[in-house]
């Protein structure tokens, strides 16, 4: 029993860590590099299998002490190795131009890996060298697995975020204490008094976290009399505002602004700016926030009603009233941050404006699109260049359910008569997200009963931004002569409509934006970027609004590297296929190649095993990371998506693996359970995807119910095969077991990152239907493992 | 503090040049030259005038010690307080654009390592420069001082205001990149006056921005080039 609690409770110790190690290296560095630095750490889980099948002769001889040493020295081994990992000299934005970063990188992640591996030993031990029986063994893996994922959820609430590594460290400590009775040949006593480096990191102080120098709370941080006047930490992220005297900021402002800019401070997530608070000036609101392009739609509709989706610290809202609302609506998928700024930050902001009822609605903006009957004058979708778009906390994934085909078609579903949909962001050289935008309105528009969408959609540009306008009804010239009007006071300019060959710029760089946006309007002309980019609309079963690159203009981009700028390349999704490459390169090198070899010269079934567990490898991370990415846009929101998602699959299939033993033959095997995957995945997903817009609009219960009812019975059958094969090995080959808990760990990885992969270029369905594929693979070759 | 600290950087940099005058410079004076090759090969620069200072301007000597050997390499550098010495090309362009004359006096906001404002300075009158950071001005104000810039004027402050009592100024350079073009700069450009700065939102291809000050104050602009700075503080 002992053996099985110490497996539960490091299994939740170790998706604990990795759970949090995100937000930790999200908050120190950018979102992008964590799923490499994350993936790269977890290789550690097919270490372990490496090792133990290196030294599996040596394990043999005491199988119990080792397990038993595992466990103790997992349980420091969480905290210990991040904070040594903070004194590594390693900045991702070093790694673009300087050599010497990488061995810098590589250690770091080596560093980060070491949980990993000695958690992973600590359930490879007992499932090669028969500790236990193999069923319960991996169900109380997946067991802990489960509850470390639904404990992580509350814990970002109540514990700082230089704290939550306190969480894997104190479930390790339990479940080192589940193994001093056990027989390792080593005093109790001295096991005893090693829990104490656990219990003494317990108490120290958490290592303090600082971002990197170049991210944005690290800039404001280093100003002069900066300082942070309120925090707060949750799920979502970790909310920091800093006030500076020297903070002036007001992306977009018009030149015509001569006035000052009141003294402001900057609420940064994780690190990064996601909203303004300008210090209120004797009851009149900020001037210059009439002076952006955004300010368009209030220029052509009086006194609206306005939905915010998003919250941008009080500055969203003190627009809306500055330019005449009547009433504000804001959509905060994060209670910590609208709470903060609500509550924490009212003292500073002196609270919202008299002028207007504000309301601010915490729940996903789908949701509420979705859920709520009313209709509004103007909807904005402010910025959407900005990290706003991008999911919460752990916005590694980048979903942006609000920017696809979908989301747009719910946003003018709820527009009044002459509402308009507004959106703003920064205009890119060669222009990207503006074009996108406006290319998946027009879409959406045109899929209606709108015939060519052109007159319906006014844009307008600053000198580094832009505005557009969208309604279902065309605009009126007197309408387009008010926009006209507002860029002549402002210094902007209107790009759509065109005026005829008269308002064509001489200028190459504002041609290129007029021609772009022609191209995403009316389909005229050469797409811009010189077709570098994908610009197709996203859509709900590939939500990535802000993925540009075409994979085919990977060599163009290789080419133009070094003669023009890096910020060409989309770095982010770079840094994932780096992730996949690097990946699979450590699986081959270090697994594949050695012990298939090793095995072929024992006996035929090497490459069976490996294709065998590699299949469930990746299969598993595809289906249930499909599943969680989906869940992001049915729950609302990303942690509480992984947390359902990873919570979810570990005990479904906890429970299956405790059922495994029960089985009859592998006939059962090769009929039932692995077509019973492949169905049952693909129907799951399909119902959930398909009665996502009545979910949308449901209650968190039944949203919940549904979600979990979708993976469940998937999931149940999902945790079968692993356990099911291993019990197979160990009548057979016992000595194979190590290697396919290894290549089961290297190939999750793999799974990780393929999945991301999969989700941005395929979409979902066609990757849960590839993650099917494989289960059917290994199916096909389960009866091989026998031989 | 300040001053003994200042004094013993000077003394410092006051030994270190002259051990590069000595030796170590000649070594470098190859990687400037190929510094401005790659200018031209790469980037097609022919503004002779800035490639005749660039060659000249020792850049190593503004960057800190332990990364002296990357000063000429076709990237920015880190130089401390997480500010970055731009890309020499960036250097290049930034002052080619600006159609710096003799008579002109220049105001740059963000001094940082003050390789920009030494460029800058063999084009024109005066240098007015200020910066934030209290480490990064008096290490750059000590560093041009050695190296004999006398129309270079440093302060450290908030570049965001300008320099008021100079102003106003025949060109603005700002070398960091910000989301709005601070109005107090705009005011304090003369008539006919250019400015350049590189704008956009935190992370993203951020745009060279040109503005020109008609005679009339009305204000003319362009995006000239995508770039990447380090970002303009609380900006």
């Amino acid at each position: 029993m002992g053996i099985l609690a110490a497996i539960f409770l490091l299994s939740a110790a170790a998706i604990a860590y990795e759970i949090f190690l995100i937000r930790l290296l999200s908050f120190r560095f950018w979102p992008h590099f964590v799923p490499l630095i994350v993936s790269q750490a977890m290789l550690g889980l097919g270490a372990s299998g490496v090792a133990i099948q290196l030294l599996r002769r040596r394990i043999a001889s005491n199988p119990g002490g080792v397990f038993a040493w595992l466990v103790l020295l997992a349980a420091p081994s969480f905290d210990l190795f991040f904070r040594v990992s903070l004194f590594i000299p390693f900045d991702p934005f070093l790694l673009l131009w300087r050599m010497s970063a990488w061995p810098s990188f590589a250690l770091f992640f080596l560093l980060l890996s070491v949980p990993f591996f000695l958690a992973g030993g600590a359930v490879g031990v007992p499932l090669s060298f028969g500790i236990g029986r193999t069923g319960p063994v991996y169900a109380a893996s997946f067991a802990g697995t489960a509850a470390g994922a639904i404990l992580a959820l509350p814990s970002f609430s109540f514990l700082p975020t230089e704290s939550l590594l306190r969480v894997p460290t104190a479930l390790g400590i339990a479940a080192g204490a589940c193994v001093l009775t056990f027989p390792s040949g080593c005093p109790r006593l001295s096991r005893a008094s090693f829990l104490a480096v656990p219990a003494l990191l317990l108490l120290v102080s958490p290592a303090p976290l600082s971002p990197s120098p170049y991210k944005d709370l690290a800039a404001a941080l280093r100003l002069p009399g900066s300082r942070v006047i309120a925090s707060r930490f949750g799920p979502s992220a970790d909310y920091r505002t800093v006030f500076a005297p020297a903070l002036h900021i007001a992306p977009g402002l018009a030149f015509t602004f001569d006035g000052e800019i009141p003294p402001q401070a900057a609420v940064f997530a994780d690190g990064e700016a996601r909203g303004i608070v300008p210090v209120p000036q004797k009851g009149v609101l900020p001037d210059y926030l009439r002076f952006f392009p955004a300010a368009l739609p209030y220029r052509l509709v009086t006194r609206p009603a306005v939905l915010q989706l998003g919250l941008r610290g009080t500055e969203g809202v003190l627009a809306a009233a500055g330019n005449g609302a009547s009433s504000v609506t804001v959509i905060e998928p994060s209670e910590e941050y609208a709470r903060l700024v609500a509550e924490d930050l009212l003292p500073f902001s002196g609270g919202w404006p008299d002028s207007v009822p504000v309301e601010i609605v915490t729940e996903g903006a789908r949701n509420f699109l979705a859920r709520d009957p009313r209709r509004f004058d103007i909807i904005e979708f402010a910025d959407i260049s900005s990290g706003t778009f991008s999911s919460l906390g752990i916005h590694a994934t980048g979903e942006t359910f609000l920017a696809t085909r979908e989301g747009i078609r719910a946003s003018l579903s709820r527009l009044g008569d002459n509402g308009v949909l507004a959106v703003s962001g920064w205009l890119k050289v060669p222009p990207r997200e503006s074009v996108k935008i406006l290319r998946t309105i027009r879409d959406e528009l045109e899929n209606g009963e709108v015939a060519l969408a052109g007159d319906r959609v006014l844009v307008i540009r600053g000198w580094g931004s832009f505005a557009a306008v969208a309604r279902k009804e065309p605009f009126a010239p007197p309408e387009v002569e008010r926009a006209r009007r507002f860029c002549g006071e402002m210094g902007f300019a209107v790009v759509w409509p065109r005026e005829g060959g008269a308002g064509l710029s001489t200028d190459p760089g504002e041609r290129a934006v007029q021609d772009a946006i022609e191209w995403a309007l009316a389909g005229k002309g050469r797409p811009p970027g010189k077709a570098l980019f994908d610009l197709r609309p996203a859509t709900d079963d590939s939500p990535y609004f802000h993925r540009f690159l075409d994979l085919r203009s990977i060599p163009e981009f290789r080419r133009i590297l070094g003669s023009q700028w890096a910020p060409f390349m989309e770095w982010g999704v770079m840094f994932l296929l780096l992730s996949l490459a690097v990946s699979v390169l450590f699986a081959l090198i270090f697994l594949l190649l050695p012990p298939v070899l090793a095995l072929r010269r024992k006996g035929e079934g090497g490459l069976s095993l490996a294709a065998y567990f590699s299949c469930l490898g990746v299969g598993y991370m595809l289906v249930e990371l499909t599943f969680l990415k989906i869940g992001i846009l049915v729950l609302g929101d990303t942690i509480r998506a992984a947390t359902a998602a990873i919570g979810g699959f570990a005990l479904f299939s906890g429970a299956g693996s405790a059922l495994s033993g029960r089985l009859g033959p592998g006939k059962t095997m090769g009929r039932m359970i692995f077509p019973g995957i492949a169905l049952l995945s693909i129907a799951g997903f399909l119902c959930l995807s398909l009665s996502s817009p009545i979910l949308l609009a449901s209650g968190k219960f039944w949203q919940a119910s549904a979600f979990i009812a979708s993976i469940a019975p998937a999931a149940f059958l999902m945790g079968i095969p692993f356990p099911a094969a291993i019990s197979m090995l160990s009548r057979a080959d016992s000595t194979a077991i190590p290697l396919a808990w290894g290549v089961n760990g290297f190939f999750s990885v793999c799974g990780a990152s393929l999945a991301s992969v999969g989700a941005l270029w395929w979409g979902f369905r066609l990757t849960v239907f590839f993650g099917a594929l494989l289960y059917l693979l290994a199916g096909a070759l389960f009866p091989r493992l026998a031989r | 503090m300040t001053r003994i600290r200042n004094l013993v950087c000077l003394l410092l940099l006051s030994l270190t040049a002259g051990t590069n005058a000595a030796g170590a410079e000649d070594s470098y004076l190859a990687d400037r030259l190929g510094m401005a090759r790659v200018l031209v090969d790469r980037y097609d620069f022919r503004d002779a005038k800035v490639l005749s200072v660039m060659r000249e301007v020792p850049r190593h000597l503004f960057i800190p010690r332990g990364y002296q050997s990357q000063a000429y390499a076709d990237h920015p550098v880190p130089i401390g307080e997480g500010q970055t010495i731009s890309q020499p090309y960036i250097v290049a362009f930034m002052t080619e654009i600006l159609r710096l004359k003799p008579t002109d006096r220049v105001l740059e906001v963000g001094t940082g390592s003050g390789y920009q404002a030494a460029v800058a300075s063999k084009l024109v009158s005066e240098v007015y420069t200020i910066e934030i950071f209290e480490s990064l001005a008096s290490t750059a104000a000590s560093a041009l001082s050695s190296l004999g810039f006398r129309n270079v004027f440093t302060r450290r402050g908030d570049g965001y205001y300008g320099w008021k009592e100079k102003a106003p100024f025949d060109a603005i350079i700002v070398t960091c990149a910000g989301a709005h073009i601070p109005p107090p700069l705009l005011r304090q450009l003369k008539n006919g006056g250019r400015m350049v700065m590189p704008v956009g939102g935190p992370f993203l291809a951020q745009n060279l921005v040109f503005i020109e000050k008609e005679s009339d104050g009305s204000l003319k602009q362009r995006n000239v080039l995508p770039v990447s700075f380090v970002r303009l503080l609380g900006h």
